[in-house]
């Protein structure tokens, strides 16, 4: 259904233009891909992997953060925070599902599998060698505290790229009567792309958050968003979906209770 | 929608002992059809009608997967729930044996029974013969979920439950069941539509299914409610 917002994106330049080459554009242009879909009617809110290992303890040139931890996005990471901020406020306040995933693994790393083929790092500890005795043993693991889950979130905890491979979202998103998600998060080309293609091939309704998702490369943030763009998902400011959201019903779901969760512990 | 009071009165009631039934108390509810639902068809194909309407122990020896007469008392009751479906305009899925050639390693399949198959014998009966609208998806595995898109189908279609109906109650019934479930549907399975080719293993598996994972209904139940959605549907047309 177009409407106003999703004109707005049509026509404004878009963060992967001056990537592609004039034959690119001409090419999506010809072969109908980027088409304006539908939002579906009752929306969660997905934030993948949100975490310290990929944002860094605080917010620092990526590759001054990337010694200490190997998956960090740097300040680009804590961009997004506060775009995350006004999501998560808007659906708290409306009663939109929020779902997070964020990564598990044995001390001894054995659950890695396949992510050691291609990590030279991927031995070393979760916990990063943190000198500021601040951020000690932080657990990489840890969704950053500005955004932390709420007593009434949902937190998925995963081993590989999709938020739906081996574990229990799609059954979440089957009870709470959702026909599709907003996907935010990290990486653009790893953990929200996988999870984004899960949620297409399951044929839920797909929109990204531009301004809500980071990357370690910049080139692959634009391009990723550019192909799911093109193929998959609606790609929009987040201006657009708040604007969209601030449309929906207000109690439209049977969210947890959060009975029993305080709030400000790492209870996921 | 079916009494809590109601909750044991069905078809396994002579074989599972007081002690069990008591035992088993607390998954006592009461039962329904769900909202928007789809009617899944399991494995009603040929093969299992061979050898003719008599006892599995008669009709196994030449037709391995044959289930005898369970598998014809359960005709007329499956048209019935197919023609209320229909009425019903709910969406009907049925689902075999995918039969391209070479389209599994060996010992691939749906139970630990290994023959080769026949494509024909896959083939869904005739009395149930699907419609062009109808979807038939074709498995490798017991349950209907396992490797195919269904999930997507009904994610697409805004499906919210299921009523399932079928063969074998042990075997691709009770995956499909337990995989639906897993995944949040609630699901409706039709008692007199639903068979295995022994009575005992029949009835301790719906037992088990209709405590813990599904709601087990009469056909009748289930017709009335599809033919009284039909209605409230036509008049809302009016």
């Amino acid at each position: 259904m177009p409407n106003k917002a999703a004109e707005k994106t049509k026509s404004k330049e878009r963060i992967w233009d001056k990537f592609l080459t004039e034959r690119d554009k001409a090419v999506f242009a010809a072969a109908g891909y980027g088409a304006q879909a539908d939002w579906g009617k009752r929306p969660a809110l997905l934030i993948i992997d949100v975490n310290y290992a990929f944002t860094g303890e605080k917010s620092l040139p990526i590759l001054e953060s990337v010694k200490k931890w190997r998956n960090s996005c740097g300040s680009e990471g804590w961009d997004a925070i506060p775009v995350l901020q006004k999501l998560i406020s808007t659906c708290r306040s409306k009663g939109i599902p929020i779902i997070y995933t964020t990564g598990t693994r044995r001390p001894d790393a054995w659950n890695a599998g396949s992510w050691a083929w291609k990590n030279s790092r991927n031995d070393e500890d979760l916990t990063a060698k943190i000198e500021d005795t601040a951020y000690a043993g932080l657990d990489g693991n840890i969704i950053v505290k500005e955004i932390e889950p709420g007593p009434r979130d949902l937190v998925i905890r995963k081993e590989k790229p999709s938020g739906f491979f081996g574990s229990p979202l799609q059954s979440y998103l089957q009870n709470l009567g959702c026909d599709s998600v907003i996907v935010t998060g990290t990486t653009t080309s790893g953990c929200v792309r996988a999870t984004v293609i899960d949620s297409f091939s399951l044929n839920f309704r797909t929109t990204i958050v531009e301004d809500g998702c980071f990357d370690r490369s910049q080139a692959s943030h634009a391009i990723n968003l550019c192909d799911m763009n093109a193929k998959y998902a609606n790609v929009m400011s987040s201006e657009e979906v708040l604007q969209h959201l601030s449309t929906l019903s207000q109690g439209m779901y049977d969210l947890p209770s959060g009975k029993g969760i305080k709030q400000g512990e790492v209870w996921y | 929608m079916a009494r809590i009071e109601d909750f044991e009165d069905h078809c396994w009631a002579d074989v599972i002992d007081a002690d069990t039934i008591s035992v088993y108390s607390n998954y006592r509810r009461e039962t329904r059809v769900g909202e928007k639902p789809a009617l899944l068809v399991i494995d009603l194909y040929r093969l299992v009608y061979e050898g003719g309407p008599r006892p599995p122990v008669e009709t196994t020896p030449r037709h391995y997967n044959t289930c005898g007469h369970f598998a014809y008392d359960a005709i007329e009751p499956t048209k019935k729930l197919l023609a209320a479906a229909r009425r019903a305009k709910l969406p009907i899925f049925y689902c075999t044996q995918e039969t391209r050639p070479q389209n599994r390693p060996s010992g691939v399949g749906s139970t630990r029974i290994h023959r080769k198959i026949d494509p024909a014998m896959h083939e869904i009966y005739h009395e149930f013969k699907p419609h062009p609208e109808d979807v038939i998806i074709t498995k490798q595995r017991a349950s209907i979920f396992q490797g195919t898109p269904l999930v997507s189908h009904l994610n697409y279609l805004g499906i919210k439950s299921l009523i399932v109906c079928g063969e074998s109650t042990s075997g691709c019934v009770r995956a499909s069941c337990v995989d639906a479930y897993s995944i949040g549907f609630h699901v409706a399975l039709v008692e007199e539509c639903t068979y295995d080719r022994s009575a005992l293993i029949h009835k301790v598996n719906l037992f088990d299914l209709h405590h813990k994972y599904v709601d087990v209904i009469k056909v009748d139940e289930v017709v009335d409610h599809l033919d009284a959605t039909a209605e409230r549907r036509r008049v809302a047309a009016e």
